[in-house]
């Protein structure tokens, strides 16, 4: 990961990664043409979705259609997805969804409501059955399969479990990201050491996962996910395990992260946390998006 | 690609010690393997020498008793060089066979007996070239009908035939044992990296999280499996060269005149064999064991 900077360089929302496979208009009119008024009504409006962002001449087509938006400048959109587990389980049921670069988003709903299998769709570990996955410019069906560690690599993920590796320390648990993508030695020990002054961790850097408070091990996963400079950030109930105030500990880190230029898509039961920041909520419900607003979290899940 | 290569031979050795119990049982069974194919391989080229010697020679050789007036000789020559189903007739006298025979025991390094002796123990002989090697006709008949003139006839076909036969169903018998054994060898390997990927299953599932290649999550299980098998090889070909000098005494015992080369060549092959095989089957083992934990 040459070019693009790690945390000190330049966190800001990125220029639209030279990634594989293009999405080309032609592709997306042809996606987007049966369900249009529907994506239309569930995104932003369209110039929402490109803010103030300068045309990227070797993007624009003469005679594209101004009503598309332009979805590789997003971050996630998801277009009449639907996900059929292979025991015949419907989990995700013709889904648009569009996150803009730089956007903070939860994602809430009740649980079986399909909230990690929409993450599982995002980060590739699962395909969706029909419609269409973009992710940091890739249209993810037709990302092949040795393109999918580059995808990854834009994407920092973090789980309730944390999932750290009880063996090594917390500065080996982060350089263990950089080390297994090839990262060249003398680069691991920096960027490791930023990734874990971003979350706060300097000191600790020599404990091991059972040394650390459940805050402190989550943000040792939360430097692990942030130490390749993702433009995505995704967490699947990052204080599931955690007491209030250390939730709003983490939340509060990945509001700054978000801040930094790197979107967030964090699924949540919080429904405190949820009120009480004005942030865009998308509600599922039996795998359908039931809810798209700023702000709120109605129902007790 | 440097630090992929250090983390994989890292890790693989790593692997190794930990789940050191299997991975030397493991080992255990490359190298009784090995050693069975090698035996097969030394049996079956020392079988295949002795053919070739045996093929290269004439079909039909007659020795004649010692003493034999040279006309009698000459009559029988020609008379079986006027059969039909004969090519050739050729007289090796008492002095060329000799020389031939010193020539071979100094071939094969073995010490000239026959000056202690003072005498010529070796035989003249005719020796019949057919033209087909199956079709003898009547060739030994006529070669034993003058009393007194052949001691002995050797039909050379006859010990090819039955050469072929042991050769054909050793190779089968042993290819068809060597392929079971060589099956288990590769279930106990793809057991013994299974365990060792188990064991790292949490790890690799982060790997794949933060955006490992295939490569780096396959590459220190394949190399753990090639250290099975080389380290495999290793004390097979050990074992292979203490036993060298006495295969080879066994190997002229058994064949005598036959001059079986147990030479550099085979040497060489048979360390490519080995190190080969023990590769391909450790390196084999790892990737189908790793191959479900890749990137779906
Ligand atoms: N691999 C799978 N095979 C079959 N069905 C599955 C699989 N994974 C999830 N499901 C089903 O899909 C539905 C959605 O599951 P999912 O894990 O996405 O829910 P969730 O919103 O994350 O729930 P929770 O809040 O409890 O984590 C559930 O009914 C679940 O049983
Ligand atoms: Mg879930």
């Amino acid at each position: 990961m040459p070019s693009r900077g790690r945390l000190t360089d330049a966190p800001v929302a990125s220029v639209p990664a030279v990634a594989e496979p293009y999405v080309t208009f032609s592709h997306l009119r042809a996606s987007l043409r049966p369900r249009a008024g529907a994506l239309e009504a569930v995104a932003p409006a369209p110039s929402a979705l490109t803010p103030d962002r300068p045309a990227d001449p070797a993007l624009a087509r003469p005679g594209a259609d101004a009503t598309i938006p332009d979805l590789r400048h997003a971050a996630i959109a998801l277009h009449d997805v639907t996900k059929v587990y292979p025991n015949g389980k419907r989990a995700l049921i013709e889904v648009d969804l569009v996150v803009p670069e730089g956007d903070f988003i939860f994602l809430v709903g009740p649980s079986g409501a399909g909230k990690s299998t929409l993450i599982k769709l995002l980060i590739r570990d699962e395909l969706a059955t029909t419609g269409t996955v973009l992710v940091a410019g890739r249209d993810l069906a037709r990302l092949r399969r040795r393109h999918v560690p580059h995808l990854r690599r834009e994407i920092g993920i973090i789980f309730q479990d944390f999932k750290l590796l009880p063996s090594k320390t917390v500065h080996e648990n982060v350089g263990f990201a950089l080390e297994v993508t090839g990262t060249p030695r003398r680069e691991v020990g920096p960027a490791v050491e930023r990734a874990l002054a971003l979350v706060g961790l300097s000191a600790q850097a020599e404990q091991r996962p059972n040394q650390l408070s459940g805050g402190e091990q989550q943000r040792t996963a939360i430097a692990r996910a942030m130490v390749h400079g993702p433009r995505i950030i995704i967490a699947d109930e990052p204080t599931g395990n955690l007491d209030p105030l250390i939730s709003w500990e983490i939340i509060q880190l990945l509001l700054r992260i978000n801040e930094l230029g790197t979107t967030v898509l964090m699924a949540t039961h919080n429904a405190e946390v949820v009120t009480a920041l004005r942030k865009r909520v998308v509600a599922l419900e039996e795998g359908r998006i039931v809810r798209d607003e700023v702000g709120g979290y109605h129902r007790q899940y | 690609m440097l630090s992929f290569l250090a983390f994989s031979v890292r890790r693989a050795a790593q692997g190794f010690w930990r789940n050191r119990v299997m991975s030397l049982a493991a080992t255990v069974t490359m190298v009784l393997m090995l050693v069975l194919l090698s035996g097969l391989v030394l049996v079956l080229s020392g079988l295949e020498a002795g053919l070739q010697f045996v093929e290269s020679k004439v079909e039909v050789q007659a020795f004649l008793n010692d003493g034999v007036a040279p006309e009698r000789v000459a009559r029988l020559q020609e008379q079986v060089a006027a059969l039909p189903e004969v090519a050739t007739v050729t007289h090796t006298s008492k002095e060329e066979a000799l020389a031939d025979w010193r020539a071979q025991q100094e071939a094969q390094g073995r010490p000239d007996l026959t000056g202690l002796t003072g005498t010529n123990p070796i035989p003249a002989s005719l020796n019949v070239k057919l033209k087909d090697p199956r079709q003898y006709g009547q060739v030994v008949e006529i070669l034993k009908a003058p009393k007194g003139v052949v001691a002995e006839v050797l039909e050379t076909q006859r010990v090819v035939d039955a050469l072929v036969a042991i050769t054909g169903v050793l190779r089968t018998v042993g290819l068809g044992v060597m392929l079971m054994v060589a099956l288990t060898v590769l279930f106990i390997v793809v057991n013994t990296i299974r365990m060792a990927v188990m064991a790292r299953a949490d790890e690799i599932e982060i790997m794949r999280l933060v955006g490992a290649s295939d490569a780096f999550i396959r590459w220190p299980f394949v190399l753990e499996g090639l250290l099975v098998g080389l380290l495999g090889s290793l004390v097979t070909l050990g074992i292979l060269a203490v036993a060298a000098p006495a295969i080879s005494q066994l190997g002229s015992t058994v064949l005598r005149e036959i001059p079986v080369g147990f030479d550099q060549r085979l040497g060489e092959q048979l360390v490519l064999l080995v190190v080969g095989a023990g590769a391909l089957l450790g390196g084999l083992g790892a990737t189908i064991s790793v191959r479900s934990y890749l990137i779906k």
